[in-house]
């Protein structure tokens, strides 16, 4: 990262809040509760998000359902998964995601992820830094929208059921 | 180097996948497709430099009308894929077998685009106008699906601005621009952004104040 050129007390607050690495901020509140921290940090990543790793019945499997939220804090993730620092939340995506909306600070970074049968790949994870653009991260793509906002016809799937939800 | 508005004037319909589209990347494409040399296309853009973020704007244009477009491209894995390209498994094999004559093995694939009516894209730049001018005159089409006719170019214009290419008038950014850069408006959009290239690459990406689109 570059040295800083113009930092203000406001922005320096900021930075402290959000990690300027999309992969970093993966790993130390989500990635690192399932896998080595081993090389390069989009390496770990991959390897957390396309690894088997084991649930609380004691089969393995991979993040191939269900969604996670990953936060600064504790990460919460559908998928009972065997790994402690991470909350095991039983709601729906959209339950989720809605009420995290709803309770974010809107400053610190937020991962929004939805599992699929494919692993999500690394270009499709982004931090959520604003209400007015979030990311929702999947293996399909990333819908991107302003939580403020009524969705439009054109509108993600994801955007248009919480809508209906409020 | 000197503030410049650079606009093109466009004969059909813009396609493209998202993304900011900088000016930087644009040069940077264009002097990698004279020579091939992906460290020159990075270190030679005319555009002023500071600390690795280039004075380019992105692109802006007056939406007339947009909506969704789908193509479809079918790739034969001996002509259109580089298998140094494809990620392997753990033993360093592709993760499927690719196979050369059958299309099952590697058929069509399904790409959606947003298409976007504009009469005009423009950008603003702190640069040397020359060497723009003579690397944007070869641009006959822009943006994605190009060879499919989309985004052809009328014409460029070359002019003054009072824009840097990094922080508008209003102090709103330009351009995706790391926040403990940014001197601009605080209220700004915030996002997960590429700010140099290579812009593709998500090592690339940092926390940014961000145009609104």
């Amino acid at each position: 990262m570059a040295t800083c050129l113009l930092a203000s007390h406001e922005s320096r607050s900021l930075l402290r809040a959000c990690p300027m690495n999309t992969f970093e901020f993966f790993n130390q509140h989500f990635g690192r509760h399932l896998v080595s921290q081993e090389g390069e940090p989009d390496f770990a990543a991959y390897r957390a998000l396309s690894s088997n790793h084991k649930l609380v019945k004691g089969t393995e499997s991979r993040l191939a359902s269900g969604w996670a939220i990953v936060r600064p804090s504790i990460s919460s993730v559908q998928l009972k998964l065997a790994a402690t620092g991470l909350r095991f939340d039983e709601r729906t995506r959209i339950e989720a995601f809605m009420e995290e909306f709803e309770q974010w600070d809107g400053i610190e970074p937020r991962m929004f992820l939805m599992f699929d049968k494919a692993p999500i790949p690394l270009e499709n994870l982004f931090l959520t830094v604003d209400r007015r653009l979030v990311r929702i991260c999947s293996p399909a793509g990333v819908e991107t929208f302003d939580a403020n906002k009524a969705p439009t016809e054109e509108s993600g799937g994801i955007q248009k059921a919480i809508w209906k939800r409020k | 180097m000197e503030k410049l508005k650079i606009s093109f004037t466009l004969q059909s319909p813009l396609v493209t996948n998202g993304g900011y589209m900088t000016l930087d990347a644009l040069l940077a494409a264009l002097i990698f497709d004279q020579g091939g040399d992906l460290e020159k296309a990075h270190a030679d853009i005319p555009l002023m430099n500071t600390n690795g973020l280039w004075h380019g704007s992105a692109a802006f244009f007056e939406k007339i009308d947009t909506e969704k477009k789908g193509f479809v491209a079918n790739l034969h894995a001996g002509h259109d894929l580089d298998l140094d390209l494809v990620m392997k498994n753990k033993s360093g094999n592709v993760h499927r077998a690719i196979g050369l004559t059958r299309r099952r093995d590697y058929g069509a694939v399904f790409n959606s685009y947003r298409m976007y009516t504009a009469t005009e894209i423009s950008w603003y730049a702190t640069g040397d106008r020359e060497q723009i001018q003579r690397l944007l005159s070869e641009v006959e089409f822009i943006g994605k699906r190009r060879a499919s006719g989309f985004g052809q170019v009328a014409n460029l214009v070359i002019e003054e601005s009072d824009n840097d290419g990094v922080v508008g008038l209003f102090g709103e950014p330009l351009r995706p621009i790391p926040l403990e850069m940014f001197s601009g408006d605080k209220s700004s959009l915030r996002a997960d952004a590429a700010w140099r290239p290579a812009y593709w690459h998500p090592m690339n990406r940092a926390v940014c104040y961000v145009p609104a689109q």
